[in-house]
């Protein structure tokens, strides 16, 4: 099981669609955005335009990290057979299900903590250190039912269409998740549909803890649901395709 | 069965579980668990059967392999060989009946590290090298063959350091290999382990099989080519529309099923004594080229050289397996 889990962080860290879009484009964002609207503003968390933005870029970087490492992914392994060759060693599928999981996870750190660092030296972010270790430690946390979702879709969906979906779910969680554009310059229906989304329960855990703000409470509870939801569909998703993949 | 090989205390121990008539089953007995496994039947299925919706891909399979043997799985595509690996894999639930790998069901056999597989349609990790690929497989098992070990077995040494997914067909098909042995399994599976092969690469192959299975090691392979069949192994089960329609040794299997053929061009002489000549079976001709189907090529050849009969062109063929199943199957429906 280590000796899986280490190999499969080993070539998450060398692919290369890993490393722009989940780590290079969410720093390019942060810094075209921070550069557009201004380093000086607030914007509706009243948190200070660099740190707001940086919240939800590490939210954007971070929900990449844990999709790439999931869903097509596992539908190419799925699609080549190196998934049924796996299930023909002595690995526990459920091992294996957990160090997919575990790899997402740990994927998320780096293009998270990246975003972190640009944002100190080009913006000179400041939080205390328990305030950083918290951004950085929930928001990490509340990433998993992203990859309960990313595994969802490995399981699921055929190789050809799993890259395309995982794209553009990981668009429309950032856009209508209040990620790129903030929540209070969308309509209300908008914004409600925005506080159910798991993306943007990551940034409010986020922008909370920055801000110094206790109430946690909601993006805890939508974090949880997804957390849930995303976990049944996961199983669900698995245990087809054990049952399924007769051939 | 075939009692286990090895030494007298083995045998003696094999003799003993025959005589109870039985599996054994677990008992504080001396040696570790791995040693238990060994002493049991390789596989034992019985009445095995599976389908899909209406098509039915095993119609009641009973298979029995013992401990060291090396035993080939023969039938034409889509007779059930696939089926029955998959089933004896666990990777698929039987509709019907039961099979045990050493003893166990095949999914604790699996977990157990006692089997090893290389399958049809199975691939290797994607963005790895060789040589990373192979340490993990090898860190599954307790007891893995030695990496340097296995590079010279596979032939992988220019290999370890190349990606897993960058390889050709026949490179990734001895990386495969090395990952089915890694682990230094007492069950070696192949589902149609030559397919993506050349033939010097297949000579390879079987080399490699047989230098594995020399070591005690039960091998069970799946091939639609009987000559495959015959060079490999000790016995051959064939299975034909999901059933077994014949089982043992690769001579007995083909003087029953695969007639071998005599080929000539007719110079002078009836057709009709060419029926009559030692061992043939049937007489095909096509201009003055005959084709004889014969279960016994050395009697055909010695009573055509008696005969009266004229030829030139002579040649001896191996057997036609295709030609066997549509006789065999017509003969069952």
């Amino acid at each position: 099981m280590t000796g899986f889990l280490a190999l499969e962080l080993r070539r998450s860290l060398r692919d290369v669609r890993y490393l722009i879009i989940a780590v290079a484009m969410p720093i390019g964002l942060y810094l075209l955005f921070t550069g557009l609207f201004g380093t000086h503003g607030q914007r509706a968390q009243g948190l200070p335009q660099p740190v707001e933005l940086m919240v939800a870029m590490i939210a954007y970087g971070a929900m990449w990290a844990v999709f790439a490492a999931t869903g097509p992914r596992i539908a190419h392994e799925r699609a080549i057979g190196w998934d049924r060759q796996l299930r023909v060693t002595p690995l526990n599928p459920a091992a294996a299900v957990s160090g997919k999981l575990l790899t997402a996870l740990a994927a998320a750190l780096p293009a998270m903590a990246l975003v972190a660092v640009t944002a100190v030296v080009s913006h000179h972010v400041q939080l205390s250190a328990a305030q950083w270790l918290a951004v950085l430690g929930i928001m990490w946390a509340g990433v998993l039912p992203l990859a309960l979702l990313g595994l969802a879709i490995g399981y699921l969906a055929a190789d050809d269409i799993a890259f395309p979906l995982t794209m553009a779910l990981y668009f429309a969680l950032g856009a209508l998740g209040g990620l790129w554009i903030p929540l209070s310059t969308m309509p209300h229906a908008m914004q409600d549909l925005a506080q159910a989304l798991p993306s943007n329960g990551v940034a409010e855990l986020g922008w909370r803890i920055a801000g110094g703000q206790a109430s946690v409470l909601r993006a805890v509870l939508v974090l949880a649901a997804w957390t849930l939801g995303g976990g049944l569909v996961a199983l669900f998703a698995y245990r087809r395709r054990a049952i399924g993949s007769a051939h | 069965m075939r009692p286990g090989q090895g030494n007298a205390f083995k045998e003696g121990k094999a003799v003993a579980s025959v005589r109870t008539g039985s599996i054994p089953a677990a008992q504080p007995a001396p040696g570790t668990a791995q040693q238990a496994s060994e002493d049991q039947p390789a596989v034992w299925a019985a009445g095995l059967a599976k389908s899909y919706g209406p098509t039915v891909a095993l119609a009641g399979l009973d298979l029995h392999v013992a401990a060291g043997e090396t035993v080939a799985l023969l039938g034409p595509n889509g007779a059930g060989k696939s089926t029955a690996i998959g089933l004896l894999l666990g990777l698929l639930t039987p509709g019907r009946g039961q099979v045990q790998v050493h003893g166990r069901p095949p999914s604790r056999a699996v977990a157990g590290g006692l089997v090893g597989a290389m399958l049809q349609d199975a691939g290797l990790m994607p963005g790895v090298r060789v040589g990373e690929l192979l340490a993990m497989v090898r860190g599954l098992y307790s007891r893995p063959l030695p990496l340097d070990a296995l590079a010279g077995i596979a032939g992988l040494g220019p290999l370890l350091g190349r990606r897993a997914d960058r390889l050709s067909g026949g490179q990734a098909q001895r990386v495969r290999f090395a990952a089915a042995i890694a682990g230094d399994p007492l069950l070696l599976v192949l589902d149609e382990p030559t397919a993506a092969m050349d033939v010097q690469a297949r000579r390879n192959f079987w080399e490699q099989i047989h230098a594995f299975a020399g070591r005690g090691r039960t091998v069970l392979f799946a091939t639609h080519y009987l000559h495959e069949a015959d060079d490999a192994a000790d016995r051959v089960v064939v299975i034909a529309g999901g059933r077994k329609v014949a089982d043992g040794t690769p001579a007995a299997i083909k003087a029953n099923f695969g007639d071998q053929q005599v080929r000539f061009t007719l110079r002078h002489g009836s057709p009709a004594l060419l029926a009559a000549l030692g061992g043939v079976r049937a007489v095909d001709q096509d201009g003055a080229r005959v084709t004889l189907h014969t279960s016994d090529p050395d009697a055909t050849v010695s009573s055509l050289v008696r005969s009266d009969v004229r030829w030139s062109g002579l040649e001896v063929g191996g057997p036609d397996l295709e030609t066997s199943f549509l006789r065999l199957l017509a003969g069952q429906s």
